[in-house]
């Protein structure tokens, strides 16, 4: 009886961590030109941890940065033409994010520009526990999902590397 | 003479043997005992054995390392262009922002 209980818990934190993972739109790739995706569960991340060098500065930073995080999806979609995406796409995911334990940190939408940009943090007791960013221009479309606790100093120091501009990703900071 | 004692006669008969037998013979018993094959030595039929074990265990661990090198450069390609992406696009949220503080 013993061994059910266990299958029984290890099925209940599986489904506890699966619930954690936001789901996205899965038709998506099959409307884009291009598409990158990019899913790199916990397992992979400390795989990656290992090969990533120490001592090039670029790589060192990214290996702090991942070696804390649970997982990190990334759905960067590239379409021929506007209309390929529709905002329900987005809905559908925003969804997903509306209330605790997320907030919006930052949001930009422009409806004349078809472009919407969106920064979603998951924050318990003031850790921040998640990242989602929504970056919505008429032919692409990306979303990018950090899972696990993601100190914002990290952040800001691979600011350069890697394209990543300083940010400020307090939780609590509200701007729309 | 009954046919069975015929028949026995003839099968118990005296033959002569092929011209040459006797000294093929003498000339076997000269030269000694058969050579033994080399792999017939059990300590090198044993060494044999572990050295193809060896061999095929090290190509295992090898090919079995050889992939794991490969997924984790793989892995760790995905985090760079992860993070590359994720960059770029805290970048575009950043310049919305600034967009649209500079219009109000």
């Amino acid at each position: 009886m013993r061994w059910i209980r266990g299958v029984s818990l290890s099925l209940l934190l599986l489904t506890a961590a699966a619930a954690q993972e936001i789901k996205f739109p899965a038709d998506l790739a099959s409307r884009a030109t291009e598409s990158v995706d990019v899913s790199l569960p916990g397992n992979m991340l400390q795989l990656a941890s290992k090969f990533l060098s120490g001592s090039k500065p670029d790589e060192a930073q990214a290996k702090k940065l991942i070696a804390n995080l649970k997982a990190i999806y990334v759905k960067a979609y590239e379409f021929d033409k506007p209309g390929q995406y529709s905002d329900a796409d987005i809905e559908s995911v925003r969804a997903q994010v509306r209330g605790a334990p997320w907030t919006r940190i930052l949001g930009a939408q422009s409806r004349k520009d078809g472009e919407t940009a969106e920064i979603y943090i998951k924050s318990e007791k003031d850790v921040i526990d998640g990242l989602l960013i929504i970056a919505a221009e008429p032919k692409e479309l990306t979303f990018v999902h950090i899972l696990g606790p993601i100190d914002p100093e990290q952040i800001a120091n691979l600011s350069g590397k890697f394209g990543i501009p300083k940010l400020n990703l307090t939780p609590g900071r509200k701007k729309d | 003479m009954s046919r069975l004692e015929d028949e026995l006669r003839n099968a118990l008969r005296r033959e002569e043997p092929p011209q040459g037998f006797a000294s093929r013979v003498l000339a076997r018993a000269e030269a000694g005992p058969a050579p033994r094959r080399w792999f017939a030595w059990p300590p090198l039929r044993w060494a044999s054995a572990l050295t193809a074990v060896a061999v095929i265990a090290g190509g295992l661990t090898y090919e079995r390392e050889r992939r794991m090198r490969a997924e984790g450069e793989r892995a760790k390609e995905q985090v760079l262009l992860a993070l590359h992406i994720t960059g770029s696009k805290l970048q575009f949220v950043k310049e919305k922002i600034h967009e649209m503080d500079s219009r109000r």
